[in-house]
């Protein structure tokens, strides 16, 4: 009888355990080591973009420098829920190929990180299990060029050339090709990526693929009679490997040494959703609000994203023309979402008037607040609002929110 | 309830009404110069244009290509560089140097004595100029949307319904063939009975960032152009690409449910009727000076049980345009002629002649000139494009909010929401005021 109490407990307690693991934090690894990019910045931004998220725990893991004896890398892959790579250099030992292989095929989770689409050219498995690769002596052997076409119809090109295009660094746009997968499920339809190199023409296997999201190289208006319709290139893949998925993002190239391509929230919120969606099969993160737009690309400085706290502390030093407007955009998402909520809207209504209170806060922040405010305000706000009406450079937004509380 | 109105009852009536209170500086009608056109001149409707920007340009050309309909004598803009692109199209089309310029519409209003103006000015100055034109008694053609506020609109209406206008809004694909195919056929119900509606309209604009401040140019009164709208520096950002910021316009969303929300409600014969529920969302750029919806996404429902989805049109499988869904299939149509079904059948369909023949009209703007000879009612009136630009106005109210609106269409109001309620109008900036009807 008492054993059997104990193995209950027992169970109880792994279950637990099991929960908090597999319900709070991904173990993940990042696995870099090798490659032509400075993969030194890449996995220490990678490691920092997954912790900040607070549902993975990434840890680095460097492989032997290039030319060294790889036999004595011998990663337990079972160990984690997610793998990173971030690699592209010599051919591993036979047996951590099968011990990867293994981890993918009985359901680990891989993401493919910008440069590791280069990696591994002659190794069958990596080559379908990344979908579609390019460089290092790839071409139509490696398999077709995959992309989409003018009418929305995914192409498998078979003609002959080599695998793999870099583009000029630029600002590009990204197009969600499935917006009924988990990963890209509720964003944007068109948004910004900042000042990475897009790249294009990968060929691969491209088995149980899907291709998420391409670049796009025009507006799809206006159909211009006699144009060379465009092809749209992959830029975030889906893969399904044995009982693994493989989630394979083109994104965040790290070489310019602004790290800018990493700091955009495009790639960081696409690599956050995919690797989840790798390790899991689902996605709970909310689409955050500083993803881009098609009106252009986001900057994360630090891979942080914005919080309650930091908006407002940010918000009293606004100025029109040379501070960001995220910060405003961000508690304007906060309303919206709370709506119905009168407690968390009057918490942030206080917020609001603290900041018209605040002597040191900026004309331009009192303005922005009192738009706000003009609509979302309740009688806790007048008195603030009132006492600002002497103000000349206020005088006319008091008057716009007044009017505006006022006649409701 | 339509009476025959000639011009000529139009002067009458404007000129009994306005005597007393206005100058009349041009007893001799440009028209009666009479240049050698098809028609007699005293047929040509005289006409003068306030905003002359691209699409009022736009607008002229397309009116001065009816030949011989339209004298335009008189010109308005807050930008002089627009003020003489405008008086060289129009003196060259005049053959003369007569057509005269202002700077400010009240003074273009107390002075000019017209048979018709044409209208083309940022949303957020429709609800005093259209009004104070309105109430001048002369007929219109308005640029859609009708409004930039619920507020606005409902006054502008009011006023135009006060004084009988003759009214033409700039919603021309309703003067398009396949746009007016399409409605025909949902009207008849060749694709049965319908009870949703798909309506694609364009993605946001690319953003710019806030650029600096800079010196107004010469040729730009910056204070004017604002109007109504609060007071901010300049920054380049005018003609056009104030379509992009709130305090000027709704964005694409606004601009054209005055297109396609317009025609779904014409092939529905719901040109009279608002949605009672709009909930949604919008994606509003993080940074920069632009802060219209770039994508957006709501859905309308109304007291007949129809429901209205109106989305960025990358977000919707046909893409732009208006998609009747019906028991029977579904009928969609666009720009540059589209006009498809879930059956090619459904468009061979042949609309007998006791069936309904919605009002054809093969050029817009000829339609409007002849209407204003002839007085009767144009293609596109006043109400039915303020019932589309009022589903763009309320999903801007839902998205913001992020509630599900209640809207009585009756009392013309939000209902049992103190928050969005405000949101129905902007403050105006001092010393101006939405005119009274």
């Amino acid at each position: 009888m008492k054993k059997q109490y104990l193995i209950i407990l027992f169970a109880v307690i792994t279950a637990l355990f099991t929960a908090c693991q597999s319900g709070d934090v991904y173990k993940t690894l990042i696995l870099t080591g090798q490659g032509e990019h400075n993969w030194k910045y890449s996995s220490s931004a990678l490691q920092q973009i997954f912790d900040e998220a607070e549902l993975f725990k990434a840890e680095i893991l460097n492989t032997p420098a290039q030319g060294e004896d790889m036999s004595t890398f011998k990663p337990d892959f079972s160990k984690y829920q997610l793998v990173v790579l971030d690699y592209n250099g010599d051919s591993w030992s036979d047996e951590t190929k099968a011990s990867f292989v293994d981890y993918v095929r009985n359901g680990g989770g891989l993401v493919v990180y910008h440069p590791s689409v280069k990696a591994f050219p002659d190794w069958p498995e990596y080559n379908e299990m990344i979908g579609l690769g390019g460089f290092n002596g790839r071409d139509e052997t490696s398999g077709p060029l995959v992309y989409y076409g003018m009418e929305g119809v995914v192409v498998d090109d078979t003609t002959e050339g080599p695998a793999g295009a870099v583009e000029e660094r630029a600002d590009f746009e990204v197009r969600i090709q499935v917006n009924d997968h988990p990963v890209t499920q509720g964003l944007p339809v068109r948004w910004m990526q900042a000042n990475d190199v897009m790249l294009t023409n990968l060929r691969g296997p491209a088995k149980e693929l899907q291709i998420l999201a391409t670049n796009s190289p025009r507006m799809m208006y206006w159909r211009r009679p006699g144009a060379q319709p465009p092809k749209y290139f992959p830029v975030l893949m889906a893969i399904n490997y044995g009982n693994g998925r493989v989630f394979n993002t083109v994104l965040g190239n790290v070489d310019d040494g602004s790290g800018v391509a990493m700091q955009s929230v495009g790639f960081i919120a696409t690599l956050l959703r995919g690797a989840e969606w790798a390790a899991s099969g689902s996605v709970t993160q909310e689409v955050p609000f500083d993803f881009p737009t098609a009106a252009g690309p986001v900057i994360r400085t630090g891979f942080k994203a914005v919080t309650l706290d930091e908006a407002f502390n940010r918000i009293g030093s606004y100025e029109t023309g040379s501070s960001s407007t995220k910060y405003m955009t961000f508690i304007r998402r906060q309303i919206t979402d709370a709506a119905g909520d009168e407690k968390t809207l009057l918490n942030l209504e206080k917020k609001m008037v603290n900041v018209l209170k605040d002597a040191n806060a900026t004309a331009d922040a009192k303005k922005l607040i009192l738009r706000e405010l003009s609509w979302m305000g309740t009688d806790y706000s007048i008195d603030a609002i009132n006492s600002l009406s002497s103000n000349p450079e206020l005088q006319e937004m008091v008057d716009f929110a007044l009017t505006r509380l006022q006649a409701n | 309830m339509t009476k025959k109105t000639t011009r000529r009852d139009f002067l009458r009536r404007s000129a009994a009404i306005s005597a007393g209170a206005f100058v009349f500086p041009h007893i001799v009608r440009p028209s009666a110069l009479g240049l050698g056109g098809v028609l007699p001149p005293s047929d040509r409707v005289v006409i003068g244009s306030i905003g002359v920007g691209s699409q009022g340009m736009s607008n002229m050309r397309d009116f001065l290509a009816l030949r011989n309909a339209v004298q335009f004598v008189a010109v308005c803009d807050v930008d002089t560089d627009h003020l003489t692109r405008a008086k060289e199209t129009v003196d060259k089309a005049n053959g003369n140097k007569d057509c005269r310029t202002y700077d400010d519409f009240r003074e273009f209003l107390e002075k000019e004595q017209l048979d018709a103006v044409a209208l083309a000015l940022p949303d957020h100055w429709h609800g005093i100029v259209y009004t104070e034109v309105i109430n001048k008694k002369v007929a219109v053609y308005g640029e859609k949307p009708i409004s930039r506020t619920i507020e606005d609109g409902k006054t502008i209406v009011a006023a135009a319904k006060k004084n009988n206008t003759l009214w033409q809004t700039g919603s021309w694909q309703r003067s398009q063939p396949n746009f007016h195919r399409g409605a025909e056929l949902v009207i008849n119900g060749r694709a049965g009975k319908i009870t949703h509606i798909e309506v694609g309209l364009p993605d946001g604009n690319r953003g710019i960032g806030t650029p600096p401040i800079q010196e107004v140019p010469a040729n730009l009164n910056w204070d004017m152009w604002l109007g109504p709208a609060p007071k901010v520096p300049y920054r380049g950002v005018v003609h056009w690409d104030w379509r992009w910021i709130l305090d000027y316009s709704g964005g694409q969303l606004t601009d054209w449910t005055g297109h396609h929300v317009d025609i779904a409600n014409w092939g529905m014969g719901m040109e009279y009727m608002t949605p009672v529920e709009i909930a949604g969302s919008g994606v509003y750029p993080a940074e920069g000076l632009y802060d219209a919806p770039v994508e957006y996404d709501f859905r309308c429902k109304y007291e007949n049980g129809v429901t209205m989805r109106v989305a960025n049109s990358s977000r919707l499988e046909l893409g732009m345009g208006t998609t009747w869904h019906g028991d029977l299939g579904w009928i969609h149509t666009d720009r540059n002629g589209v006009l498809t079904a879930s059956d090619p059948k459904i468009l061979d369909e042949v609309i007998e002649e006791n069936e309904i023949h919605l009002y054809k009209s093969d050029n817009h703007w000829q339609n409007f000139v002849d209407c204003v000879r002839s007085g009767k009612q144009p293609i596109a009136p006043i109400e039915p494009a303020f019932t589309a630009c009022m589903v763009g106005l309320l999903g801007e109210i839902a998205m913001t909010t992020g509630q599900t609106i209640k809207w009585d269409p009756e009392k013309q109001e939000i209902t049992d929401n103190t928050r969005a309620s405000r949101l129905v109008g902007r403050p105006y900036r001092k010393p101006w005021t939405l005119p009274t009807v």
